[in-house]
């Protein structure tokens, strides 16, 4: 029962990050590979706060969603305007400038030692969230309000601008709206919500290091939001449940550890392309992406 | 000692360079951001051990081989990956996207073939020359050799055929290079083959100095990245130059900082580019496509 309730929670934090990855991916066609690095901030910040000034829940997931936030305006205002493979490569270089600075300040992140011992935040005073219930419901919570709020932005009209963007960017010049100012909004906004995400995971686990938040990991969200499908909000949510239950269906086959690791990522590469060129609109998509 | 690191970084520069000179002719000619790149860097090597530590073939054969078979795979990585995308004709984000995907199988196939772990191609210390205070090791010596004999070649072979002026063609407008008889796919088929070879060359050079493992082909391609970004694209010769920056650059940067740090520099000066000169150091200035 435990092991069935982590991979929920699992899922959960997954659902989190690929439905605000989809806000950049899906709905602007930006394909942003540093949402590990934000992730990881929003983790990071959440360690510090709850470890060094002892926060109770609310400020903390709000002070965590604020400076990644903050982060990812100015990352965004200064790689929004780059086009194509060039806005790619420019959220590439953050990433690895992030967790470089994640891995080597040891005297704030203790490097790759990492920070263990997070302590379980308090919600009122009187909540402790703790144990593998607690977390679960504390983790559903979360994502139906993360799930609420991003159903409600992709059906305003901030929204549909945004898929006007996605579709023709310059008829949405010729119509008078300044879409750099609505593709760094819908980036920082997504940044905000990834942060959820990190708080999540470095409260739950209880113990983050620099590796969970590398190149690889921004792949693997970006894969799981391709996978499942863009534009949409059913989409990212199939794809984090595939990717995450994907690695525990192949523990049943009985494949010894140091083998299913390499052949997990072998089927995510294989799937990769397989729905790159036959269903580039992913599993539930309504959006070929391009 | 400065002169040691900028050394050094010289010939850390040549490695980049050839690596840098593959990529970037793959992404000057068919515009595909060609993250599969990464691996043929390290698949040479691992063929070289195969065939050299386990069959005991001789280096100059054993390299020969691995060579070969990684413009093979280089091949036909064009031949069932990108080209049956470009036929359905997929946006370059799809392609780029696959190409992830072709790394993620084969670096892992390899993991699951050799391991993990770092595999040492030549045990022992290699022997090293001395001038005054400036110490470079026989190794050193080959790299820096091979690189730059093979740069030269490569744009004796540029000035001296239509090449270049083709590939350019097939870049600007594809249905026009059609009209001219240009033959499209086997052109590819060639500049992918070219880049396989720099990219088993550069490889081969590294693995044989300190060692392979199935992950060290990532980090190179984003040294390459860069000094393409840096030097400029649209021309050849322009990854050529940013990898000389970014090897001294690196370089010296473990004189003042400590070499951890060394990425964060390359990055924010491959951001600082991006931004204000993203047509790089002696690039041209692009079309948006």
């Amino acid at each position: 029962m435990n092991y069935i309730l982590h991979i929920l929670i699992m899922i959960n934090i997954y659902i989190i990050l690929t439905t605000s990855a989809n806000l950049v991916v899906g709905m602007v066609n930006l394909l942003s590979v540093g949402q590990a690095a934000f992730y990881g901030i929003g983790a990071y910040v959440t360690a510090l706060v709850l470890i060094v000034l002892g926060l109770p829940l609310f400020p903390s997931i709000l002070l965590s969603m604020l400076v990644t936030a903050l982060l990812g305006f100015i990352i965004g205002i200064t790689s929004i305007r780059l086009k194509g493979d060039y806005f790619v490569l420019a959220t590439l270089g953050f990433q690895i400038i992030i967790y470089t600075i994640l891995n080597n300040w040891i005297s704030v992140t203790k490097g790759p030692y990492g920070i263990p011992g997070i302590p379980a935040p308090e919600a009122l005073g009187f909540i402790k969230i703790s144990g593998i219930y607690g977390f679960f419901i504390f983790s559903l919570i979360l994502l139906v309000f993360v799930i609420f709020v991003f159903y409600r932005l992709i059906h305003s009209p901030f929204g549909r601008a945004l898929k006007g963007i996605r579709d023709d960017e310059t008829a949405m010049l010729a119509l008078g709206r300044n879409t750099t100012q609505l593709k760094t909004q819908a980036f920082t906004i997504s940044c905000a919500f990834t942060a959820i995400s990190g708080f999540l995971y470095a409260s739950y686990i209880t113990y983050i290091d620099p590796t969970s938040f590398n190149l690889d990991e921004s792949i693997f969200i970006v894969s799981a939001v391709l996978i499942g499908g863009t534009g949409n909000i059913k989409g990212p949510i199939m794809g984090a449940v595939f990717v995450v239950i994907l690695p525990e269906l192949l523990r049943f086959i009985g494949l010894p550890d140091n083998i299913a690791a390499n052949m997990r990522l072998i089927i995510y590469g294989f799937a990769l392309c397989m729905f790159m060129y036959f269903r580039p609109q992913g599993i539930a998509g309504e959006y070929k992406f391009l | 000692m400065l002169l040691q690191l900028f050394l050094n970084g010289i010939i850390y520069g040549s490695i980049i360079a050839i690596v840098a000179l593959g990529f970037a002719l793959v992404y000057n000619t068919t515009r595909i951001f060609h993250i599969a790149y990464a691996v043929l860097y390290t698949f040479a090597p691992y063929n070289f051990f195969t065939f050299h530590t386990n069959h005991g073939l001789n280096v100059g054969f054993a390299a020969l081989l691995a060579i070969v078979s990684t413009i093979l795979l280089s091949m036909i990585i064009e031949l069932t990956v990108y080209k049956p995308l470009q036929r359905k004709k997929s946006s370059l984000n799809q392609v780029l996207i696959s190409s992830i995907g072709v790394m993620i199988i084969i670096t892992n196939l390899l993991a699951l073939f050799y391991g993990n772990e770092t595999k040492m191609i030549n045990p022992g210390i290699s022997g090293s020359l001395l001038f005054g205070n400036i110490l470079i090791t026989n190794n050193q010596v080959i790299q820096v050799t091979v690189s730059l004999f093979l740069i030269i070649l490569f744009f004796l072979f540029l000035k001296y055929s239509k090449f270049g002026l083709i590939t350019r063609a097939l870049r600007d407008d594809e249905n026009l290079s059609k009209v001219f008889a240009i033959n499209i796919p086997g052109l590819r088929l060639f500049v992918f083959g070219l880049s396989g070879l720099f990219a088993a060359i550069g490889g081969l050079l590294v693995a044989y100095d300190v060692g392979i493992d199935p992950y060290v082909g990532m980090p190179m391609l984003l040294n390459a990245f860069v000094a393409l970004i840096i030097g400029g694209t649209g021309k050849f010769y322009t990854p050529v130059i940013g990898a000389f920056v970014i090897g001294i650059l690196q370089s010296l940067s473990i004189w003042q900082f400590s070499s951890n740090w060394s990425q964060v520099i390359t990055f924010i000066l491959l951001i600082g580019f991006l931004i204000f000169r993203p047509q790089g150091l002696a690039g041209e200035l692009q079309r948006e496509v």
